[in-house]
């Protein structure tokens, strides 16, 4: 890979603290909330208190007499909707229309001097309704039970059926088979930073600036332009710092454009902060899918055939511009089989709307769903053999001599370490020791679990929640004074692309770190980019930081070339200065360079442009470029009480070459706290009305720092063919993680014989499980 | 999540209190700490058009001995509770209870009146005072009159106190020479509330159990002491069979809700088994 550097690579994998600290960690970081506009108004919703019900009249009188409300809106003052980009025709209404689908789904919008007065007038709309039966088991949706959802359209709205050539007689004749049906519970991502949107319009060009904690600017912008019929070039989206993201800010939300609407028509800024019931009512939720399971083996644990029938409650609408309904199941159908070497897959798919809010994406999408599933299922066969877990395990991994290798469904992981991986985390784990430790640990009535999930990441995908663009593009500019400003088109909360693209860029240009700037998120600097999503920054945002970097310097070394009358290829860069090859004495600095190449134009070489400033889109030679690796987790399960607590956790990652490992890590630690809660905690909870019960963070349990586990983190660096080698690396974390919990749960319960297959694993679903009469205080 | 307008009226001693509540008493809130009234007001649950601060109230405010016990200000925030040498001293139960309160800000803010009016049935510190056998004092038009505790929860977020009525002090007899005690909780994950709180204290005299109290929170819809568990231990030696079977009278004593599958008769059975396997180690 050395040939990729420019130079020799100083910053790429270097552990460098990230420049964006300093002012998350002082709080001088501007959020949203905390831009400053004269004259803004706030707006709030009234919200349906009905999961479905029929809108009979909106009565805004008594709200339009409270002073300070500017305006109250129905659908009929925004006729706008977020169109379905799926199979169904179903559009989501900016403010409903006619029916509510969901609890939660907004009704009327209120805009006033400040969210006091606005809120107060929102209790002062009358809307009268008439309920109608909700929709709300994903099962009888599919058969369109109780009834449907849209008048116009089936529940199911998408419906996919495959099955590998032969599949039928494999399974028919295998020695072993197995049923089970896993679930997970809705959750959602919670990012600490609620969501929310400014619309200001700049009173001398008469465009309108846009502020929004999106993962995709110029998505954004388009959506907007196209969603309000207004002229893209007449819309700034501007990308404040972002309080986590998680896939879920990736949508355009009804919420988006009411408030860009309200700011059109009032000619005044409008804001729009969610309080956190709203978010719990209004952000996409996630996970809420069932896969009933067959699963056919023989008597070595080689699994020969997997028939899944993949179901998800989509919620009332498709979330724009990604259905997480679909996005759970299309892709947990392409990667159900993981890292395992099984030869046939049928798998069928459903999607059915329900009166519940919008299913999204949530960090991993498919991934925790299906590695829970598949891990699950591989830990029921060696229950059901009599076999060692990692044994079985062994028996189905993917070989290093198989790759690349094509899953039964098609998809081609291009590189991987399956098998070094999963022995690296066994050995890290010191798996051997702990089950020794289990078992005289039960002799004294402790019961302790392992849980050991292999995991499949694909990454740097063409599409995502965070859209449908397969490049993403990087501007650089040497300043006159030779310094350096790169603008990407991502969408970062929190990963900290100003400092991982600053090292791909210093390497490039040979300048050290503090030289570089790297702004994103201003649709006015930032090349069009398709975003941060779907792990594709750093393969694809790396990669076109890559490039510009190249081009640049290309460009800078025929200038060092001329200045010092050397050839190009003896031109060689360090922190900021060329010289020749070998002679130190004889150098130019960049400073020198752009003075020539904007003030001294005369000078520039012949065939060089005026400026330094280059802008490269960097497209990956394959549409996915998977990432892999191994979790390892030890638990304790108190049998009388029913709590887990983690006693050890592993982790090997590979996602090819790492920019910066301290941020990598950083995204293990995140993703792993986020399976706790996957695992252990969250769940999203509707009562027999269609009523979101869990509305507060007293409700829908979060995990905290103590709930999180220490974790042992080794890396093994298998390139891609892609730019430095780098693969993605956002959620693998989170796809591992829920599994290895789960696993090690119900590793910890097979003395009872008990064996999970829901998530959340709740302490009072084990001591129920238990049964009363085993279980014994401690 | 903004409250909806109300009034605001800092009182200056008791009498302005009852006084104000009995101008509007279906209308009117005291404000203590406000930590669990504010989120309330800001989730719209409760509306309330005047508050009433009581901060400012020196009669609310204080703890001094009182015919051998304590009489604690009904103000008295939780910090204080936790560090006061004369609660360590004369009730260190109630003490280590309000020291496991929520979390520092929570403590900081919160009071033992504004707890106990509340009447949130996962909150600590009821079960510390039915354990202790508190007593309170309640000032109303004209009149004051003292109730005990085992009586003053109704329901959750109800009790006996009149619209028109103030807490004004808990009295705490002094805990029996000897006795050892503790409080033991399971906190939420999420809230830092008692899944189950135990209070509990035991004096032990040649082996056996002279005395007990052991009360429990956040398991019911209201605190509730374990009496049936009480009755076995008095009495008979302190052993492991005693407690064994104490703990599992524990949720025969009160009322659960919502426990069909008998998980929290469960939790009640382990965790006053733990609380009193703290003590018998001297752990309390």
């Amino acid at each position: 890979m050395a040939e990729e550097f420019a130079s020799a690579p100083h910053f790429v994998g270097a552990r460098i603290p990230r420049t964006e600290d300093s002012r998350l960690l002082r709080g001088e970081a501007q959020y949203l909330d905390d831009i400053q506009i004269p004259n803004l108004l706030e707006m709030a919703f009234v919200r349906s208190p009905y999961a479905a019900a029929r809108i009979l009249s909106v009565d805004s009188s008594a709200a339009w007499n409270i002073p300070g409300v500017r305006a109250v809106f129905t659908f009929a003052d925004m006729p706008f909707v977020l169109p379905q980009n799926g199979p169904s025709p179903i559009d989501q209404p900016v403010l409903a229309r006619e029916r509510v689908r969901h609890a939660g789904e907004a009704v009327v919008a209120v805009v006033a001097e400040s969210r006091y007065i606005a809120e107060d007038a929102c209790e002062a709309v009358h809307v009268a309704y008439t309920p109608e039966e909700p929709v709300l088991d994903m099962q009888a949706a599919q058969k369109d039970r109780p009834r449907r959802v849209h008048d116009a359209a089936p529940n199911v709205f998408y419906h996919q059926e495959y099955e590998t050539e032969g599949f039928q007689a494999a399974f028919d004749t295998a020695p072993h088979r197995l049923t089970m049906t896993f679930q997970t519970t809705r959750q959602t991502a919670c990012s600490l930073e609620t969501r929310g949107i400014i619309a200001a319009a700049d009173p001398f060009s008469g465009r309108m600036t846009v502020y929004c904690g999106t993962q995709s600017p110029h998505r954004l912008r388009g959506d907007l332009a196209e969603m309000l019929q207004m002229e893209e070039h007449l819309l700034r989206v501007i990308v404040p710092e972002v309080g986590g993201a998680f896939g879920m800010k990736a949508a355009t939300y009804p919420e988006y454009l009411a408030v860009v609407q309200a700011a059109r028509l009032l000619r005044q800024p409008v804001k729009w902060t969610a309080d956190r019931v709203e978010s719990f009512l209004s952000d996409v939720h996630a996970r809420d899918d069932i896969h009933d399971l067959e699963v056919a083996f023989d008597q070595r644990g080689q699994i020969i055939a997997v028939k899944d029938h993949l179901m998800a409650d989509g919620g009332a609408y498709a979330s724009y511009p990604f259905s997480g309904a679909i996005g759970e199941t299309s892709l947990a159908a392409k990667v159900i089989t993981g890292p395992y070497d099984i030869a046939h897959l049928s798998t069928v798919i459903d999607c059915t709307y329900s009166n519940k809010v919008p299913l999204g994406a949530y960090r991993g999408v498919w991934g925790p769903v299906a590695s829970f599933v598949q891990e699950g299922m591989v830990d029921r066969i060696a229950q059901f053999l009599h076999l060692d877990a990692a044994e079985v395990r062994r028996t189905n991994l993917v070989q290093p001599n198989q790759l690349p290798y094509r899953n039964a469904a098609g998809m081609l992981y291009d590189s991987g370490s399956f098998t070094e991986s999963f022995e690296h985390a066994l050995a890290q784990l010191d798996y051997t020791r702990w089950r020794a430790t289990q078992e005289q640990a039960r002799r004294v009535g402790k019961y302790l679990g392992i849980g050991l999930s292999n995991f499949v990441e694909p990454t740097a995908m063409a599409s995502s929640e965070a859209g449908s663009i397969g490049y993403e593009s990087c501007s650089v500019r040497v300043e006159p004074s030779g310094t350096v400003t790169a603008w990407l088109g991502l969408g970062p909360s929190g990963q900290g692309h100003e400092t991982t693209m600053a090292q791909v860029l210093a390497d490039q240009l040979g300048v050290d770190l503090e030289h570089i700037v790297v702004l994103h998120g201003d649709t006015d600097a930032a090349p069009l980019g398709g975003g941060t999503g779907g792990s594709r920054s750093g393969p694809l945002g790396g990669g076109a930081a890559m490039q510009a970097g190249r081009k640049m310097r290309e460009r800078l070394d025929v200038y060092a070339a001329h200045m010092l009358e050397a050839a190009v290829e003896d031109i060689a860069w360090e922190h900021g200065r060329a010289h020749v090859r070998g002679v130190y004495a004889r150098h130019v600095s960049l400073r020198d360079i752009a003075r020539i190449a904007y003030n001294d134009v005369r000078q520039i070489p012949s065939g060089l442009p005026i400026g330094l400033e280059v802008t490269e889109r960097y497209q990956p030679p394959r549409p996915v470029s998977f990432s892999n690796g191994t979790h390892a987790a030890v638990v304790e399960v108190n049998p009388s009480t029913g709590q887990v607590t983690v006693l050890d956790y592993v982790v090997v990652n590979d996602c090819g070459t790492l920019i910066n490992p301290l941020i990598v890590e950083g995204q293990i630690h995140g993703g792993v706290a986020q399976g706790v809660g996957a695992a252990l905690l969250e769940s999203l909870v509707y009562d027999d009305s269609g009523q979101l019960l869990t509305t507060t963070l007293m409700d829908y349990l979060l995990p905290s720092a103590p709930l999180v586990p220490r974790m042992r983190i080794e890396h093994l660096v298998t390139p891609s063919d892609g730019a430095l080698g780098v693969k993605g690396m956002g959620e693998g974390s989170l796809i591992a993680s829920p599994a290895a919990i789960a696993g090690a749960v119900n590793d910890a319960l097979s003395p009872w014989g008990v064996s999970f297959e829901r998530l959340p694993i709740a302490p009072r679903d084990i001591v129920t499980s238990l049964g009363r009469s085993s279980a014994a205080p401690v | 999540m903004y409250t909806a307008p109300f009034d605001y009226r800092r009182a200056h001693d008791t009498q302005e209190v009852v006084t104000w509540l009995q101008e509007d008493p279906d209308n009117t809130k005291i404000i203590a700490g406000g930590h669990s009234l504010l989120p309330l007001m800001k989730l719209r649950l409760a509306s309330v058009a005047r508050l009433v601060d009581i901060s400012q109230v020196a009669e609310l405010q204080g703890i001094r001995e009182d015919m051998g016990g304590l009489r604690i200000g009904a103000f008295t925030r939780h910090a204080q509770l936790a560090k006061d040498p004369a609660v360590r001293e004369a009730a260190p139960l109630l003490a280590s209870a309000a020291a496991v309160i929520g979390d520092m800000q929570v403590r900081n803010r919160g009071t033992i009146g504004g707890s106990l009016c509340h009447a949130d049935p996962a909150a600590d510190l009821p079960a510390a005072l039915l354990a202790l056998n508190a007593e309170l004092v309640i000032a109303g038009p004209g009149t004051e009159r003292r109730e005990s505790l085992d009586a003053f929860f109704l329901a959750p977020f109800i009790t006996t106190l009149a619209a028109d009525e103030v807490l004004t002090a808990i009295v705490v007899p002094r805990m029996v020479p000897g006795a050892k005690s503790t409080y033991l909780k399971r906190p939420h994950p999420a809230s830092g509330y008692p899944v189950i709180g135990v209070a509990a204290w035991v004096s032990v005299s040649g082996g056996r159990v002279e005395d007990c109290r052991i009360a429990l929170t956040g398991i019911g819809p209201v605190p509730f002491r374990a009496a049936r568990s009480e009755q076995v231990l008095t009495g008979r030696a302190f052993s492991r069979e005693a407690i064994a079977e104490a703990a599992r009278e524990a949720a025969g004593s009160g009322t659960l809700e919502d426990d069909e599958d008998g998980y929290k008769s469960q939790l009640c059975q382990v965790y006053v088994s733990r609380a009193l396997g703290d003590i018998a180690q001297g752990a309390g």
